[in-house]
């Protein structure tokens, strides 16, 4: 027998009772036989005698149909009158769950995208990324050699394949005006690794993968159908990239967004590509495919000993390297990860408190109906009956709020994604049958979670007795477990609305940094360009030269410059530096924040000039500015100018630089990072990636559209791009800290307003039961303002106790957010304070209004009722 | 006059069922026979409410029930009572001396 079948209810076997019926009837045939009745007679008095054959067996059946189906049929009916005769109860439970359900369906759905999926790729959890590293120069780039890549890949034994890419944005021009179009170059054996391949015409020929073979491109999803209008003839027509024609070999499915969701094509590098010295030229990111069954240590133990044979081999270049495996998966969604679970657990509070909510509720409502309870007892239900029944009008209204909370979640989703926008794979949340289904789990949880106390408690004991009084005549105002209930809330609500209160404030201390350049009015905006341009420098700086005088020839910009990579966005160009005049062992290494800008830089940002001059674009070799930092931490008491530096690991430029001035602090790597020694080196050389900033004298978007006019007429085959104001990219930057401040801000203020429904609601009813012990109390000279303060106090000292379990839990919790905090340690007790002093206030009000009401009550009126 | 299934109580049904099942095991036909019989024909079991009477004890496990040989030799269904059905027999028996020996009560003393 199945083990399911263990669950289903019993059944009688149709042919069973079939052959258990004819034997009646055989039985009573053969005895009108006996009686000497003729066989058909016989046969039809038996017949007539057992009645309606087909109705005994409905009957029969009838005793098998499932109850448990029509009890809870009887038990719906019975919860649906329930909650159409108490309307404003249903509503405020619904409501309730409706937010504290959906809300915690929306993060969920986050969750499970981005963490809990695995990549959109087949079998996801073989892909890894492969970083090459240098123990002994931290910053040595990750990157990695063709070369190198192609004997990994020839060499070891755990990889189904390995490939490397690196991108580039470039202009594409067979439209109107030219585009900027993001381009991966791709290495072959690229898709056989993805195990993607193109949903319209086909992959690259192995001729195309070779060197010197026919060019091709595959192109993105997206970039079809923005493009191309999602036009299906379309495989052999032409691309015209930075001049070349490449035709068009196939489109790409809409899920492969690799490296990135911007890209738009793929090209072909063939193998055996290098410049220069191969094995000392990085610059490709690896990634690759494991074989079935090997994990990602023993991949990188495989490739470890494969790189030793070959540091042994090219000691030079290969010996001091080592190389790192990481899941790609963990790779793309470690940095979301604590944010996300940090908001799944204020969501998860948010939804512990609308339950506890919902138990208050639910007990209150309980005491109202013990006289219905009672009756029903006493009627012959039994406990079992009541509880199921009790339990069922509360799976409705979690039902109803869980279905009106993914409706509310669906609704707000594109509010979350714009929030959302700089998380990884925020493009994969959907809501789907999963998400319903854990909303669906969600309520089954909180029914019993709500229900099952208040449940046990409605029909406990001799409700009999019950019967016999009415509600009014109790004086029992006291609900210990009401108010144990509201104090956990508030708790609760303390605790969240303290890491709300933190990550507030720690963005509020953002704002008030000054990042050492004035970000506002300027305008920042890239042109398209390829590496292969940076070869010749002396074109290049000619090229650069010229967009900078045009742009300061346009009316209404006050200066211009370049920087590679945008102001106060983090990007690390972190690299030691050599001094050339030497420096002594025990002296610090010096570890620097390198910047390639072009002279005007300082006075486009406002960066102050402290010491020297700035630095000077000479056609020999580049002059270096350091910062305050610089010269703080590596040249205490000494005079930095005039000294001479070089770069170590190849980056940058080959020749010893002048430090020609001494700038001001200004916070390059993020608003949030303190300036750490830097070093700009002036070359008005732009590559792919640089930036152009602009001071203008107006808001800075206006002049976008006069700058694109401007350099369409000197660079007609270019395109400029992605314009935006200096300060929306601080706050982009920002987008992640923004997100969970703004959503734990939100579940916070949700999470009070609960606790004080939950404090006004146990008040008031508080108060209803205590009517006639007020009004007698009146009636015997008490002060109104004694009742009022009784009440009053009664409500604040739960607040306190909740505020006080609260702070601990807070300070507990605190551990939580450190590392996302800025300014202000996280049991900052001004925060803290500040939050207990709120609570103190919204509760007492939520207090006040019943303390009131009970002071209010006509002692003549109640006496009256008696 | 015979009783008919109306006039009876279905708890009277089970208990009479149950009594009859615990003199050992005995089929459908049998049990409707038995009660005519020992009741002297005064009450009459319609089939329509036997068997769904039978199927209901047999599914509260207060009856067990297995195919056999009836006396002539044809396959029948014969039910008997399990450890769970004889305590309820017992109970059931003595609630109804309690109410029938109550009822006699009030109707000897009442007129």
């Amino acid at each position: 027998m199945s083990w399911w079948k263990f669950f289903l209810p019993k059944r009688a076997s149709g042919v069973q009772l079939d052959s258990e019926l004819r034997f009646h009837i055989d039985e009573l045939t053969e005895a009108n036989m006996a009686a000497g009745m003729s066989p058909e007679e016989a046969r039809r008095r038996a017949m007539l005698e057992f009645g309606g054959q087909e109705q005994v067996k409905e009957e029969v059946r009838d005793v098998y149909r499932v109850r448990i189906l029509d009890s809870t049929l009887a038990n719906l009916k019975a919860a649906m009158r329930f909650l159409r005769k108490s309307p404003s109860f249903s509503a405020t439970v619904i409501l309730t769950l409706a937010l504290g359900i959906g809300a915690n369906s929306a993060v969920f759905s986050a969750i499970d995208a981005i963490l809990l999926r695995p990549l959109p790729f087949p079998d996801a959890n073989q892909l890894v990324l492969v970083k090459q590293h240098n123990p002994k120069d931290p910053n040595f780039r990750t990157f990695v050699a063709p070369v190198r890549l192609e004997d990994w890949d020839r060499l070891n034994s755990t990889f189904q394949g390995l490939t490397g890419y690196y991108t580039e944005d470039v202009s594409e021009s067979t439209g109107a005006l030219p585009e900027k179009v993001t381009r991966a170059w791709v290495s072959p054996g690229f898709f056989h690794v993805w195990g993607m391949s193109p949903t319209l015409g086909r992959e690259f020929s192995p001729e195309e993968e070779t060197p010197n073979g026919p060019a091709a491109v595959l192109i993105s999803d997206r970039y079809w159908r923005r493009r191309f209008n999602a036009d299906t003839n379309l495989v052999g027509r032409n691309l015209r990239l930075d001049g070349h024609l490449y035709p068009i070999v196939g489109v790409m499915p809409p899920s492969f967004l690799f490296p990135n969701r911007e890209t738009d094509l793929w090209c072909p590098i063939p193998a055996g590509i290098s410049y220069g010295n191969a094995r000392e030229n990085n610059w490709f990111i690896v990634t690759g495919r494991l074989k079935p069954g090997v994990t990602v240590t023993h991949a990188q133990a495989d490739l470890a000993t494969i790189q030793s044979q070959l540091g042994r081999q090219f000691p030079k270049t290969d010996g001091d390297l080592s190389v790192t495996v990481d899941a790609l998966k963990e790779t793309t969604i470690a940095g979301s990860r604590r944010s996300l679970w940090l908001l799944f657990g204020s969501v998860s509070l948010l939804l512990l408190i609308a339950c506890t909510n919902i138990i208050a509720l639910l007990l209150s409502r309980a005491t109202q109906r013990q006289h219905e309870i009672g009756v029903r007892f006493s009627l012959g239900a039994s406990r079992g009956v009541l509880i199921s029944q009790l339990l069922t009008e509360t799976f409705v209204l979690a039902l109803i709020g869980s279905g009106l909370g993914l409706f509310l979640a669906a609704a707000t989703s594109d509010i979350f994604r714009s929030l959302a926008a700089q998380l990884p794979r925020v493009e994969e949340i959907h809501l789907d049958a999963r998400i319903i289904l854990y909303s669906l789990a969600c309520s089954v949880a909180v029914t019993f979670l709500c229900g099952l106390i208040p449940a046990i408690r409605g029909t406990r004991g001799n409700l009999s007795g019950s019967l016999a009084q009415t509600s009014r005549s109790q004086v029992s105002g006291r609900n210990p477990l009401q108010w144990f209930l509201v104090g956990i809330q508030v708790a609760l609500a303390v605790t969240l609305l303290a890491g709300a209160g933190l990550l507030l404030r720690s963005f509020q201390q953002l704002g008030r940094v000054s990042p050492g350049f004035d970000s506002s009015h300027l305008l920042s905006f890239q042109l398209s360009m390829n590496y292969g341009e940076t070869g010749d420098l002396k074109k290049l700086r000619q090229f650069t030269d010229r967009i900078l005088e045009t742009l300061r020839a346009t009316p209404g910009v006050e200066a211009a410059a370049i920087s590679v990579g945008a102001p106060g966005v983090p990007l690390k160009y972190q690299a030691e530096l050599k001094l050339v005049e030497g420096r002594a062992d025990s002296e610090p290494k010096l570890m620097v924040d390198n910047r390639f800008v072009s002279a005007s830089y300082f006075e486009t940002m406002r960066i102050p000039l402290l010491a020297g001059e700035t630095c000077r674009e000479t056609g020999g070799p580049p002059t270096v500015a350091v910062n305050r930092a610089f010269a703080n931490v590596y040249f205490k008491d000494k005079s930095v100018i005039g000294h001479h530096v070089q770069s170590i690991s190849g980056m940058g430029y080959a020749g010893a630089a002048e430090i020609v001035g001494i700038s001001g602090d200004a916070r390059e790597s993020g608003v949030d990072q303190p300036p750490v020694p830097t070093a700009y080196w002036c070359a008005p050389l732009a590559e792919p990636g640089t930036y152009f900033l602009v001071r203008t004298h107006n808001a800075p978007m206006t002049m976008a559209e006069t700058i694109r006019r401007r350099l369409r007429d000197i660079e007609p085959m270019r395109s400029a791009y992605d314009f935006a104001p200096l300060e929306q990219r601080f706050s982009d930057a920002l987008g992640e800290n923004r997100l969970r401040t703004i959503l734990l801000t939100f579940f916070a203020l949700t999470a009070i307003s609960l606790a004080c429904v939950g404090l006004y609601g146990t008040l008031s009813y508080t108060v209803n039961m205590r009517q006639r012990e007020v009004g007698l109390r009146l009636a015997l000279g008490a002060l109104r303002e004694q009742i009022v303060k009784q009440f009053l106090v009664q409500g604040l000292a739960v607040t306190s106790a909740g505020c006080v379990a609260g702070w601990g839990l807070a300070m507990a919790s605190g551990r939580v957010l450190s590392g996302m905090l800025y300014g202000v340690s996280p049991t900052d007790a001004a925060t803290l304070s500040a939050v207990i002093f709120l609570v103190l206030i919204v509760a007492g009000i939520a207090s006040l209004v019943p303390a009131v009401r009970a002071a209010r009550v006509d002692p003549m009126q109640v006496l009256r009722e008696e | 006059m015979p009783i008919e299934k109306s006039d009876l109580l279905q708890g009277t049904l089970d208990l009479l069922i149950l009594k009859i099942v615990a003199l050992g095991p005995v089929h459908g036909y049998g049990i409707s026979q038995r009660i005519r019989q020992i009741s002297k024909e005064v009450l009459q079991v319609q089939q329509g409410s036997l068997y769904p009477a039978l199927h209901r004890l047999e599914k509260r496990g207060w009856l067990e029930a297995e195919w056999g040989q009836s006396s002539n030799g044809r396959e029948a269904k014969f039910y008997k009572l399990s450890a769970k059905g004889r305590k309820q027999l017992a109970s059931e028996e003595s609630n109804w001396n309690r109410l029938a020996g109550a009822v006699s009560e009030i109707l000897q003393t009442a007129h």
